[in-house]
């Protein structure tokens, strides 16, 4: 990858889309994962490989290309983030007629707690969540793509995690539904 | 109860879920897009630079300041725009004022460009037709940039460095009322378009400390309110969940739009302008990161408001 990298960098079309190539369907994997939205994570991933391509050339080790171009991939993530925070459809929530109890709970309620959960964190919170457990990049090379200290990135962790296990809690709490308004 | 180990596992099932994306679309798009995206090289690599002696460095140092002086001078019109900046039609601009830090720019003589949908805003005035009413605003620096938010029906928001605990975000739009329970998500009483009301309601949001409480300013020649609050740690909810304002009338379809909080300990100014019965709302969110030249500069553009 990194003879690529160097030949893209010296602007050679054909190399940055064998580059392209190989890391888009990562890239949207994890924009989707952060942004919980397919369009939104087309549009930043899309984004983002535009920026890697014309950013490039100011890549000074070729070697740390994977956690630079994933750090453009998380700031256009933030990007679109920002759309679907701030124009979102309005949401309430309104009890259910049914009580559900604990022993009904399944794994397909996991995953709409989890969804729910995930989508109450920032974007900052999402990003450490997915790239240290879907990525499996250790917490240090998270802070590293993130451009954050290690402590910071622990503590998003932390505290991200602490939201989506509460989350996975709800049982505890009335059940809701989502209804639009 | 789970566990913190049975909350990890599973959320890591969760993640690799539905692991099918398929990117050929985008990449198709990106590698259309690719002859006509030209990539952004160093003029003087760093490198370069780094095994050059003091001699040499200052020798560049002091040409390079020459080139950018003469090449300003010559660029410098003699009645019009700077290249570069916003297009189109020719207006009585004031002018801008300078932090001490930009002494090699030439001085701008400002035209008005449209608010753009998206990217980068060079220095210059801006239009922008927000809830029927026209103004302009000057942009002063560089490094902002047009976040190519649809915000119905017209209005813009731009940004300087998003992303990052310095960042700002300028918001222009206007909203109908206030969350009467921010966490609970349910909204008050639709308000009168009063700069008044809209302030006071401002400031009576919960979990908010008023940096500012709703004083009368003037913001191109009209009578406008200025409120400045900071969303507190134990706001009662995540950020996200808090919302704060909402417009209610104008965002189109049957949902309205809202606003809600990016990260605890955030600041938002607003300020209410009453043109001919509308309001005009102007939002500045910052976070505690943000720089003293980033707020002064955010006041440069609220001076610099001119209505049509």
């Amino acid at each position: 990858m990194t003879d690529l990298v160097v030949r893209a960098q010296r602007g050679d079309r054909g190399a940055y889309a064998l580059l392209a190539t190989e890391i888009a369907d990562r890239f949207l994997a994890v924009a989707r994962r952060i942004l919980r939205d397919l369009d939104l994570a087309e549009d930043a991933t899309q984004q983002a490989l535009l920026a890697i391509w014309q950013d490039l050339p100011q890549l000074r080790d070729p070697d740390r290309f994977e956690a630079w171009s994933y750090r453009l991939l998380v700031r256009a993530c933030y990007a679109e983030g920002r759309k679907q925070r701030r124009w979102a459809p309005n949401l309430r929530l309104l009890p259910i007629d049914e009580p559900v109890s604990n022993d009904d709970l399944s794994s397909v309620v996991d995953r709409d707690e989890l969804e729910r959960g995930f989508r109450r964190l920032s974007i900052d919170h999402r990003a450490v969540v997915v790239l240290h457990h879907y990525l499996d990049l250790p917490i240090d090379r998270v802070a590293d793509v993130l451009g954050i200290p290690v402590g910071t990135a622990h503590s998003r962790l932390h505290h991200a995690m602490r939201g989506l296990r509460a989350a996975l809690d709800a049982d505890a709490r009335p059940p809701v539904r989502e209804v639009a308004q | 109860m789970s566990t913190d180990r049975d909350a990890t596992r599973i959320v890591r099932s969760w993640l690799r879920t539905d692991e099918h994306e398929s990117a050929d679309r985008v990449l198709d798009h990106v590698l259309a897009l690719l002859d006509a995206t030209p990539q952004r090289r160093s003029l003087w690599p760093a490198r370069r630079i780094a095994h050059m002696n003091t001699f040499a460095k200052l020798g560049i140092a002091a040409a390079a300041v020459l080139v950018v002086a003469v090449v300003g001078y010559n660029l410098l019109p003699a009645n019009g725009g700077v290249g570069g900046g916003p297009a189109v039609s020719p207006s009585p601009s004031p002018s801008p004022s300078h932090s001490p830090t930009q002494s090699l720019r030439p001085e701008p003589t400002f035209t008005v460009g449209a608010f753009p949908a998206a990217g980068s805003l060079s220095v210059g005035r801006y239009a922008i037709t927000e809830n029927g009413v026209p103004f302009s605003l000057e942009v002063s620096t560089t490094g902002w940039r047009s976040d190519g938010q649809q915000i119905p029906p017209d209005g813009g928001a731009f940004t300087k460095s998003s992303g990052t605990p310095q960042s700002v975000w300028m918001i222009f739009w206007s909203i109908d009322g206030v969350y009467a329970d921010p966490c609970g998500h349910v909204p008050g009483p639709v308000l009168s378009p009063s700069a008044a009301d809209l302030a006071a309601a401002v400031a009576g949001l919960p979990a908010t400390d008023i940096i500012t409480p709703p004083s009368d300013v003037t913001i191109g020649g009209r009578p406008a309110k200025h409120v400045a609050i900071r969303f507190r740690d134990d706001v009662g909810c995540s950020p996200s969940q808090y919302y704060m304002w909402y417009d209610d009338v104008r965002c189109g379809g049957d949902d309205p739009c809202y606003r809600w909080v990016s990260a605890s300990g955030q600041r938002n100014d607003v300020w209410i302008v009453e043109v001919n019965g509308a309001h005009v709302w102007i939002e500045a969110e910052t976070l505690d990161a943000a720089t003293p030249e980033t707020i002064q500069e955010v006041q440069q553009m609220i001076d610099s408001i001119q209505f049509e």
